[in-house]
């Protein structure tokens, strides 16, 4: 294989694409723990949960009306467990809040083997993004790159929202000095609860997407967790900076590792991790100095 | 810093005794539950001794433990060399292993220690999965079990093997108690509660959390080591950070930093895995309930439970003895 | 004995330490005062290594320690207590000076020694316990001691690494008059070879304790001296005495 114009241009794409499904999750991650210093290992549940509810929803009402129900489907889901479990950890320490998260991670798993059975499930992508467009004279899957713009949307979205609207500053401000924005009037269990169920619709879109690409499994949460939170941590927790730089990195060293270094692609990103780790203990984007 | 209560002797008694009835009155099945249990029961007492007791909440010892499966059985295997021989070079590898992911890691705190031991199990994980030399995802077969003929036993019996577990465990205990009853223990619990004034005071941090995740990380050794005795074959599973994160359950089930707890939730966890798999196959829903419950009591596991509601009791009930014994004494010597 | 040579530190625009120079002989016991923010702790900060500072040179025994971290200057003779109580909380108070004087008598790292059992170490113990006054207390949690025994611990702590020279960071601050003059008497029976830099703010006490005192302002040593001189010093009055009597 000699690597041409084509070769880079399907790579990078491919590259792109991955790292924006994991921006999806990661950024949801990023900021509740940023905001409430809350570790949510089950965000990969609710991840798996979206793409569950895709697929039921996508076999009788299409695509895109699954698309924009299952986010709010898992809103809905962390909302409940917010009010239900969430809220009630808020006070213990990581420790116990990673240990309830990994018991809901047993506790969703079994659920939606119980409710939509062991097989995996597919689900066709929309006819309107089935075919490919060429691209520097290379064909890529019109699917794959909805999945670029999408993500790109989000981030601008989500970076216009973070330094432009009012609660975009309460987020900044409670991430800050959480005990800061309570004194200056924020409400901040409103905000924890927006800035969660936000989070929770994030990952559930990011599944939603996911879905036609991968089959739908009861495992793909529990094999999204561990890149998500690769991702954060390189990224530095608690901002917007990271979750992209983490999720690009990722996206990146994860693909061209694959087909360039394959021998060593899998340790590849770990050895980067436990490298960012050592000389930046924080990360390399967090939000607090 | 670590001290036996008479709660906690009695604890052991009881399981002990548990484990050697068991060994003596159960058949096939039974043996294999209480032989998974044993190994189980290294591994957490390895991890409670770093998490409970030094703060360093490691997802790297479903990996250490694998590295010493893989390394012995490669050894043994591949190496030409005597099983036996090849377990101790196996549990000196993850030792120093250990140590070193330790010191590498022991700048790092809360959640970014976790991540980073995470990542170097992992980093372990997809080195065995991917390399043909070990099997890959295939995973390797073992050499039988330890001759030891020259003390007269026989590891193929199953009784002979648990025992032998048994008595590897209760060695692995001692060790750690003597650990954390040690110079370096006392420091490593100074570290856990205050870790800026131990530097201040002139302590190595580094070296003290390096030393005791090497010491664990031998622990973890000698489980692999025993698994892949007992089930003589390996696979690259052993290492995924899922069997890191039951082992965290299991020592929070049990009650972190009380190595007796880690020990009870060692039992509970095999236990209620095996009989409710006979039930149901969403066994997975009901453990996760059941940390759920656990970690939202506030009760530092089961032993924690049963120590804040008994333990202040029997040490009560055990002064008033003392002091009617001081009593005759007083009596008798006038 | 300790010596700073133009010890400079900024943090981003804020110059917490300029150019500061100081030289203590052995068994000097030296009282930095100084208002609020003066860059007192940020001092002793650098001085035991947990900050660097970004010039100038911090001597110890005659060695350069400026780039040695905050344990190996510690093993070297450095001792400090903290304004903030920085103790072992779950421990008790013959638990904590174990675990200080462990470490100076060579036993915390040791596997196969019982550090609480090393004679060097129950000396220590005794014989700290004695000075600041915590044997009646020496088996009870610090979480069950009065605030005021728990300042008498974090000075206690530091003495177990029986160190050259002490740094004490506020040992009385928060604490009634009573136990700042109980602190006079612990000051009185400490080795007089001891080297002591104190961080006070009771002036009555600074006076009666120091053979020689350094104002700090500003992150600068505006006066550096003897008791006497300080108190007739029309620029410390300015400074700060002034402010102090006006209180």
């Amino acid at each position: 294989m000699t690597p041409d114009l084509g070769f880079w241009t399907l790579q990078t794409l491919n590259a792109l694409q991955l790292s924006m499904l994991l921006f999806l999750l990661s950024i949801g991650l990023t900021v509740i723990f940023g905001l409430m210093h809350f570790v949510n290992l089950a965000h990969g549940a609710l991840y798996a949960l979206g793409a569950y509810f895709a697929a039921t929803i996508a076999s009788t009402a299409g695509f895109w009306v699954a698309l924009l129900v299952a986010p709010l489907g898992v809103a809905i889901v962390g909302m409940a467990l917010y009010g239900g479990l969430i809220s009630r950890m808020r006070k213990s320490g990581p420790m116990a809040q990673v240990l309830v998260t990994f018991g809901l991670i047993f506790v969703l798993l079994d659920l939606t083997r119980i409710i939509w059975g062991d097989l995996a499930l597919a689900i066709n992508t929309p006819a309107a993004l089935s075919g490919r467009v060429e691209i520097f004279g290379t064909g890529y899957p019109a699917y794959r790159l909805f999945i670029i713009a999408l993500g790109a949307a989000i981030f601008s979205a989500l970076a216009l929202i973070l330094s432009r609207t009012q609660i975009g500053a309460m987020i900044r401000a409670g991430v800050d000095n959480d005990a800061m924005a309570a004194c200056m009037g924020i409400n901040v269990e409103r905000l924890f609860f927006i800035v969660f169920c936000v989070g929770c619709a994030l990952a559930g879109l990011a599944g939603a997407v996911a879905a036609p690409l991968l089959s739908v499994t009861p495992g793909m949460g529990l094999e999204i967790l561990i890149p998500t939170l690769i991702v954060i941590v390189i990224g530095g927790l608690g901002s917007l900076k990271g979750a992209i730089a983490g999720s690009l990195i990722y996206g990146f060293v994860q693909t061209f590792g694959a087909v360039l270094l394959p021998g060593i692609a899998s340790i590849l990103i770990y050895a980067l991790l436990a490298a960012v780790l050592l000389l930046k203990p924080v990360g390399l984007f967090p939000a607090k100095g | 810093m670590f001290r036996h209560t008479p709660l906690r002797y009695a604890a052991l008694i009881i399981l002990f005794s548990g484990a050697v009835f068991t060994a003596f009155t159960a058949g096939y099945f039974g043996m294999e539950i209480l032989t998974e249990i044993l190994i189980l029961a290294i591994l957490v007492l390895a991890l409670d001794l770093v998490a409970g007791f030094g703060g360093m909440v490691s997802l790297a010892h479903g990996a250490l433990m694998g590295l010493g499966a893989y390394a012995f059985v490669a050894l043994a295997t591949k190496g030409g060399l005597d099983p036996l021989v090849a377990a101790a070079a196996a549990i000196a590898i993850t030792a120093g292993t250990g140590w070193v992911i330790g010191a590498i890691c022991a700048r790092s705190h809360g959640i970014y220690f976790i991540m980073a031991t995470l990542a170097f199990g992992q980093m372990g994980y997809s080195y065995f999965f991917e390399r043909p030399f070990f099997g890959g995802d295939d995973g390797m077969v073992g050499p039988g079990r330890f001759d030891l003929s020259f003390i007269g036993v026989d590891l193929n019996d199953g009784r002979s093997f648990a025992l032998f577990c048994l008595a590897l465990l209760g060695l692995v205990y001692l060790i750690a108690v003597a650990t954390l009853r040690s110079g370096l223990g006392r420091s490593l619990t100074g570290v856990m509660h205050n870790e800026k004034r131990m530097r201040a005071l002139g302590l190595t941090v580094w070296r003290v959390k390096a030393d005791v995740f090497g010491i664990s990380g031998a622990m973890a050794g000698l489980a692999g080591v025993l698994a892949a005795q007992h089930i003589l074959f390996i696979s690259p599973n052993l290492l995924h950070w899922t069997v890191s994160g039951e082992a965290l359950v299991v020592v929070i089930l049990g009650g972190l930093g009380t190595l007796v707890g880690p020990l009870i939730g060692a039992v509970a966890f095999v236990v209620l895995k095996h009989e409710l798999s006979h039930v149901t196959t969403y066994w997975h829903l009901i453990v996760g309930l059941v940390l759920i419950a656990v970690v939202m009591s506030r009760a530092n596991g089961i032993f924690g439970f049963i120590e804040a509601r008994f333990g202040p009791r029997t040490d009560r009930l055990i002064q008033s003895i003392q002091t009617r014994d001081d009593a005759k004494e007083a009596v008798k010597d006038a | 004995m300790l010596e700073t040579r133009n010890l400079d530190k900024s943090f981003g625009a804020v110059h917490v330490t300029r150019n500061v120079s100081l030289k203590l002989e052995r068994g000097e016991r030296r009282v930095i005062l100084g208002p609020n923010g003066a860059g007192k702790t940020t001092l002793f900060n650098q001085l035991v290594g947990e900050i660097t500072p970004d010039k100038g040179q911090i001597l110890l025994a005659g060695e350069d320690v400026t780039n040695l971290p905050v344990a190996r200057r510690a093993r070297r003779g450095l001792s400090r207590s903290y304004q903030k109580n920085t103790l072992f909380d779950g421990l008790t108070v013959e638990e904590n000076l174990e675990l200080a004087a462990s470490v100076h008598a060579g036993v915390a790292m040791t596997l196969w020694r019982d550090a609480l059992q090393s004679p060097k170490v129950r000396a220590i113990v005794e014989e700290v316990a004695e000075q600041v006054n915590l044997m009646p207390h020496i088996h009870a949690k610090v979480s069950e001691i009065s605030y005021g025994v728990r300042r008498q611990l974090e000075v206690g702590v530091a003495l177990a690494t029986k160190p050259l020279v002490l740094l004490m960071d506020e040992p009385t601050s928060g604490v009634g008059p009573e136990m700042a003059k109980g602190f006079h008497d612990l000051l009185a029976g400490l080795p007089r070879d001891l080297t002591l830099l104190i961080i006070e703010h009771d002036m009555d006490l600074a006076f009666a304790v120091a053979d020689t005192i350094t104002v700090l302002n500003y992150g600068e040593v505006v006066f550096d001296g003897l008791p006497e001189e300080a108190r007739g010093s029309k620029l410390l009055r300015d400074i700060y005495l002034g402010a102090w009597e006006d209180a």
